[in-house]
């Protein structure tokens, strides 16, 4: 990885006018995989003394900053506190905990990469993202913008509600990549399901979601079925396309039952 | 440019490049206990503490420590010394070239969980790859060190 | 033969010498003793995966400011050699050169660089301009073989002697041999099976990558450390190959973290030397993970086919076996390995008629095949004990009766010992020592054989599968494989071991200690112990074919017993005695009412009278190499529904005679055993189509974490080894060697399935599953 200057900015908006300054200029929201793709950077902008690291809650919601790393996620008493512990599967098998202290949030997020359990793992829930300068989307518009969003996200607003998750990652050992992600959740009565890495970034699945929610005993094999009519799945170096379907029906089903119960 | 932080409690400051890493910074400033086994942050050789957390020093910006503390193996040697013990009890240390990033995981989970069950345990080394050992005489080792008082 | 039970230190509970310093931090291996300041070596690797330089023009990367040294194969000796650290004439063919301009694979060495630091190395890499000849590549080894892309074309390639080196066909090594007449006794046979299996190019992973680095000592010479297995083999080749006289160079081996046989060939060390002896500066060369991926060794890829005829009482009559085994680009270990898959596996039904074994060893524009423990034994083990179990189902017989009715038992021998040596015949032997009846009668009861073989069903989505396996190894090669060992009494009564052993993490310097106090009825603490320097130790052949517990352990307990004679002479000396009236118990000598301390003779030999260094050197080679054996049982659970399985409990039992070290011993078998499992389950190699290597890191090929172990059962046979040091035999390799085939056989048990190319994929269950249920 090429750099030519990293830099502390003193606030959101210094962050801000940073990167606007050159289009190589990056956000460093955890490193990880900047460096791993080995990217030519002209100025790196540290976010991390910017107090973006705390996670708190009002009334109707939790207020996650975007660069809580995802160890203190799945510690957090507040995240604990909701759906039954279930918002920590999305970071629970992510690497090690030496990895998962530098791993933020936010930087599994904006990343938008396809293997991504946050993404995948928070989907399933009224999520929405809170950018500066003042912006707001919810998660799956932000997975569906096209482009690069030109903001920094800063705080990731997760509705409170009562019911409970279910999330599998379907991998070789423990540090691989996922082969299958699904991740569901029943939430004040509503079903939601979402499916990534297969392999493409994770998705909901709405006719499964509409059918389910509209049904009042609904076929949790056909929801499943719904699932991958309207989710495609494909090869990689990972599994087949095959394999990723019927991986997809079992998974769907069991979280389905899981959540249920 | 210039990074000040406490190095095994002790205030330093090293010219450092920006896209230069903290294992990389260490090591040329004579720290080499501090491993490189991928430097993709995937086998966790490199870990060490940093203000108490375990993290991959392969991958940590040496730009983004200012006032940090890092703690290398040679600020735990009594304690390296004890889960050598416990590794000793169970042939669990070979080539030792993971030894010490896993020792100071492990020295953080101590600190980190009270009582922690075999899952919470595997959870929390996870990240520390062994070629050798076979992995579970390091566990019975952990558990063993994680029982002393 | 030594009583177990009056050993103080053999068979005792002895923490590694090393373990609490490495921990510590102490930092002694290859790369922590680099000169501060080196130049750093980079290597412009082939994007090609076989391609011809036809112009290569390195003047911008030479105009780099800080670039020390640009070197291309017009820079370097073009000698060919090996660089497989073997015995001398080496079995491998000498068909690599330091740089060619030819290259052979993706990652094949075009030029190097050396610079004053990393980034303006790899900078000056980015300037070479190279033109390519793009050839067309062989990738798929089973048609190699008189493949019209010829992947050795060059001259000045050659074998040392006759191995069936046949580079026009694409032919690294031949091999083929017949005891009986197989056919003959096929036709014979009530049941014959066949059956062909397929096996994938395994990585070491050590954690340490490969590393080296060179200086010049104050006489000149070439002095390099590097991470290795064989250190006084890598000297003979340096030397050889750059034509500088072997007394000119030094080669030290520091701590090595972790080998598993990766480090048993050359990697930078040619680099490092040159770079150091052009500029006269250090250097140094450590490898990416990537370039330990996609620039080093792997596994020998193999395609095994099986014919094994039985009688319907479940006898064995013969086996055949062809195999077909993929060295990549070169031809490290081309024909050791090969014939391992029969020298080392096939011997363990020794009461067939007839037993054939052969075939090729082929290039291929792949990552290069070397030396990885278990070689060819894993392999070979993976088709011969999945295809016995397909045997016993065919006649109805339990899988551990079929084996415990052929097998290899104590006093017996089988005449491929004879006939297969490693690259050169064999040496005729008797099994002294064999338990493995016991073995296998222990293992089923640890897994519960009788009441859960086949299978356990759980629930309707889970089922529990249950396997087994035998296997066996080698203890070093006999006649060939050579360690020694040097004492010297220190003052003040403790001794300094020097030993030419490899260390690299197995813990030889440990069990050579161990050896060492037992016989001078010592403590470890009173024995120091520095190994595998070509300056300072003697000679030892290296840390393989497992061979350092019993030969280099026999050379150092030979010069134990040397010390401990010498030093009854000159105690009898100084007391005036005679030597048959000494006792000696360790710190006192002891005739009649005189009496000398070690301490106090150690004193008077070095300061007061008839002084002298007391030091004695022995030698030991094998005549023989007892094989250890062991039975090896798992129980794996299956989800019906996709394929995934969990190793629930992996149990083994093995005989290695004396366990020197019963923790290390464990640590060996358990540390192979996790690396079966690695190779049986979870670490697929993958290629593109143009011969890109995609599995070139952590995240694409997958070693076993602590998620993945659950339940390891390990024991030890009680057993002794007449001809090994205090009974003990060799257990580095062994524990590798089961996993393929018995996770493959508990998987058929649970599902049906039977998976005929590892690794054992939840996927590819699921499709067996699925055309099962069509």
């Amino acid at each position: 990885m090429k750099v030519n200057e990293y830099y502390r900015p003193s606030s959101l908006e210094d962050a801000y006018h940073k990167l606007q300054e050159d289009p190589k200029n990056s956000l460093l929201a955890g490193g990880l995989w900047i460096k791993k793709m080995g990217l030519s950077v002209n100025c790196l902008i540290d976010l991390s003394t910017l107090g973006l690291n705390k996670i708190s809650e009002t009334k109707d919601e939790i207020i996650v900053g975007s660069m809580v790393t995802q160890r203190d996620f799945e510690n957090s008493p507040i995240i604990k506190s909701l759906f039954n512990d279930s918002l920590a599967f999305a970071v629970r098998e992510v690497m090690g905990v030496n990895f998962r202290n530098i791993a933020t949030i936010g930087g599994s997020i904006m990343g938008r990469y396809t293997f991504s359990d946050v993404i995948c793992g928070l989907l399933p829930y009224d999520v929405s993202l809170e950018f500066y300068p003042s912006q707001k989307m919810s998660l799956e518009d932000y997975l569906n913008y096209k482009g690069r969003l030109n903001a920094i996200l800063v705080n990731i607003h997760i509705k409170k509600g009562n019911g409970k998750g279910y999330f599998k990652k379907v991998k070789t050992t423990a540090l691989d990549f996922p082969i299958l992600n699904v991740a569901i959740s029943k939430v004040n009565g509503k079903y939601a399901v979402a499916v990534g890495s297969r392999p493409m970034v994770a998705s909901l699945a709405h006719k499964a979601m509409d059918y389910l929610n509209k049904e009042s005993k609904p076929d949790f094999n056909k929801a499943a079925e719904l699932v991958l009519e309207e989710l495609s799945c494909l090869d990689n170096m990972n599994a087949s396309k095959e394999y990723r379907q019927d991986l997809t029906k079992v998974y769907v089903r069991r979280g389905l039952e899981e959540v249920s119960k | 440019m210039l990074v000040k932080f406490y190095l095994n409690d002790v205030e330093v400051s090293f010219d450092v490049a920006p896209n230069e890493y903290l294992a990389k910074t260490l090591r040329s400033h004579g720290i080499k206990s501090v491993k490189v086994g991928c430097n993709e942050s995937s086998c966790g050789s490199c870990t060490l503490l940093i203000d108490g957390k375990p993290m991959m020093s392969c991958s940590i910006l040496s730009a983004s420590i200012e006032g940090k503390h890092i703690t290398t193996i040679e600020g735990i040697q009594e304690e390296a010394a004890k889960i050598a013990h416990y590794f000793g009890e169970e042939g669990a240390d070979q080539c030792g070239f993971c030894n010490v990033g896993l020792a100071l995981t492990v020295y953080a989970l101590k600190r980190e969980l009270k009582n922690p069950s075999e899952e919470e345990i595997n959870n929390y080394i996870v990240g520390n790859l062994c070629r050798c050992s076979g992995l579970q005489s390091q566990l019975k080792a952990i558990k063993a060190y994680l029982k002393e008082e | 033969m030594v009583d177990k039970k009056k050993m103080r230190v053999v068979n005792n509970k002895t923490h590694s010498v090393d373990g609490k310093g490495l921990m510590q931090g102490r930092s002694y291996y290859t790369d922590d003793l680099a000169v501060q300041g080196s130049l750093v070596i980079k290597i412009l690797r082939s994007p090609h995966a076989f391609a011809h330089i036809k112009n290569i023009d390195v003047s911008e990367a030479q105009k780099l400011n800080g670039v020390a040294l640009v070197l291309t194969y017009k820079d370097v000796p073009h000698v060919s050699m090996s660089r497989a650290g073997q015995g001398y004439p080496e079995p491998s063919p000498h068909d690599k050169f330091i740089l060619d301009e030819y290259v052979r694979y993706v990652g094949d060495e075009v030029a190097m660089v050396a610079a004053i630091n990393e980034e303006i190395a790899e900078d000056a890499l980015k300037l070479i301009k190279v033109e390519y000849e793009v050839l067309e590549p062989v990738l798929d080894f089973e048609t190699a073989y008189e493949n019209k892309s010829i992947i050795h074309p060059e001259d000045g390639i050659y074998e040392m002697f006759p191995i069936g080196f046949e580079p026009k066909k694409n032919v690294a090594a031949t091999y083929e041999m017949e005891v009986g007449d197989v056919e003959k006794e096929l036709a014979k046979s009530d049941v014959v099976v066949e059956e062909t299996f397929y096996s994938q190019a395994q990585a070491h992973a050590m954690l340490e990558t490969h590393s080296s680095n060179a200086r010049l000592d104050e006489h000149n010479r070439l002095v390099i450390y590097s991470s290795t297995q064989t250190p006084f083999h890598m000297r003979r080749i340096m030397s050889t190959t750059l034509g500088i006289p072997l007394h000119q160079i030094r080669f030290i081996k520091p701590r090595v973290g972790g080998g598993f046989g990766g480090k048993q060939c050359f990697h930078g060390e040619f680099f490092c030397a040159l770079t150091t002896l052009r500029t006269g500066k250090p250097s140094r060369f450590v490898y990416t993970r990537e370039e330990v991926f996609g620039a080093s060794y792997t596994r020998h890829p193999m395609k095994i086919s099986l014919k094994i005829g039985a009688m319907k009482d479940g006898r064995i009559n013969a086996i055949d076996c062809r195999s077909l085994s993929d060295t990549g680009a070169y031809g490290e270990h081309s024909l050791t390995v090969f014939m391992i898959v029969g020298s080392k596996v096939l011997p363990l039904y020794n009461k067939v008629d007839a037993v054939r074994f052969g075939g090729r060893v082929v290039y291929t524009n792949h990552v290069p095949a070397g030396a990885y423990r278990g070689y060819g034994a894993i392999q070979g083990n993976y088709a011969l004990e999945s295809t016995i179990d397909i045997l016993a189902e065919k006649l109805g017989m339990d899988p551990k009766k079929i084996r415990e009715l052929n097998s290899m038992r104590e006093k017996e021998t089988s005449p491929i010992f004879e006939i297969m040596g490693e690259g050169t015949k064999g040496t005729a032997m008797i099994m002294e020592s064999c338990k493995l009846p016991y073995c296998i009668k222990r293992g089923a009861e640890l897994i519960d054989w009788e009441h859960n073989w086949p299978r356990k069903v759980i629930s309707p989505t889970k089922v529990r599968g249950y396997g087994m396996a035998i296997a066996m190894q080698g203890s070093g090669i006999p006649f060939m494989d050579m360690g020694s060992c040097s004492i010297k009494l220190n003052d003040g009564g403790t001794y300094m071991v020097t030993v030419g052993a490899t260390d690299i993490g197995q813990g030889s310097d440990t069990i050579i200690s161990q050896i060492v106090a037992e016989e001078l009825e010592t403590t470890v603490d009173k024995v120091i112990i520095y190994s595998s320097d070509t300056d300072l130790t003697p000679f030892d052949c290296g840390a393989y074919a497992s061979s350092t517990t019993y030969v280099s352990g026999n050379a150092a307990w030979k010069a134990a017993q040397k010390m401990r004679k010498r030093l009854i002479k000159e105690a009898a000396e100084f007391l005036e005695v005679k030597e048959e009236t000494v006792k000696f118990d360790g710190k006192i000598f002891i005739s009649g009412e005189k009496s000398i301390t070690l301490n106090e003779l150690s004193i008077k030999l070095l300061y007061n009278k008839n002084q002298q260094q007391v030091q004695v050197t022995e030698s030991y080679f094998g005549h023989v190499s007892p094989p250890p054996f062991m039975s090896a049982y798992a129980e794996v659970e299956v989800d019906l529904e996709t394929g995934e399985y969990e190793i629930c409990n992996y149990v083994t039992v093995t005989d290695c005679g004396t366990t020197i070290n019963p923790m290390l011993a464990r640590g060996q078998v358990e540390g192979g055993v996790v690396q079966g499992l690695g190779m049986a389950c979870f670490e697929d190699v993958k290629y593109d189509k143009k011969g890109n290597l995609l599995s070139n890191n952590f995240l694409n090929y997958h070693i076993p974490t602590h998620k993945e172990i659950h339940k390891l059962t390990t024991e030890f046979a009680d057993s002794y080894e007449p001809t090994g040091p205090f009974g003990a035999k060799s257990v580095g390799e062994i524990g590798i060697d089961t996993p393929p085939a018995v996770i493959c056989n508990a998987i058929y048990n649970a599902t049906g399935v039977r998976i005929h190319k590892l690794p054992i994929t939840p996927e590819k269950i699921l499709k067996g599953l699925k055309e099962l249920r069509k």
